[in-house]
């Protein structure tokens, strides 16, 4: 066979699926992407929780490994693993690179 | 009437530039829109969020982050928020 051979043009002209990715935006796609590291969890009290997600769902209830509370920038608690209901959720935020 | 733009559509085109998110409460956000759902949860990069206590503004860095839907109150595409000259 020889190796300069081109493709046969019905494979040239496919267009394979773009690769899934992390990046495409979505809610969805974010929490797709963060689950496994480190977050910051703000409720809308205003306390933090930082912790590796381990799992949530559409509701954003949330759970969290490892778990730090923080006060007013103060670690007031550490939790093995916490549960946070999702009606509480502010925001969940990317603790380290995507 | 060819023109018409729903709501949610001016959002969608403001996905890839900066946003300014106002809460219910004395709580705001800017970012660059990377998303949202129907429940307009966003996903927001290089975020700051202004918080207005008693005790003066206080600004929180952010990366990637997704913001809860259900506190947002109104939505400024192309701003940089409460910083801004406008």
């Amino acid at each position: 066979m020889d190796e300069s051979t081109p493709p046969p043009p019905d494979i040239d002209a496919y267009t394979p699926p773009p690769p899934p990715s992390a990046s495409t935006g979505t809610p969805t796609d974010f929490l797709k992407g963060v689950v496994g590291k480190k977050v910051i969890v703000r409720l809308t009290s205003g306390v933090d929780y930082r912790g590796v997600l381990s799992c949530l769902d559409g509701y954003m209830n949330i759970a969290l490994e490892q778990t730090e509370e923080h006060v007013n920038g103060v670690v007031t608690n550490r939790y093995g693993d916490a549960f946070i209901r999702g009606n509480n959720v502010l925001y969940i935020s990317a603790a380290e690179p995507l | 009437m060819a023109s018409q733009i729903l709501p949610l559509e001016l959002i969608d085109r403001c996905i890839g530039s900066r946003i300014w998110v106002i809460m219910k409460s004395d709580r705001e956000f800017t970012g660059t829109l990377l998303g949202f759902d129907d429940f307009v949860n966003m996903v927001l990069e290089d975020v700051t969020e202004y918080e207005t206590t008693p005790q003066g503004k206080k600004k929180t860095r952010l990366a990637q982050t997704l913001l809860n839907g259900n506190n947002i109150c109104m939505l400024i595409p192309g701003s940089e928020g409460p910083e801004s000259d406008s």
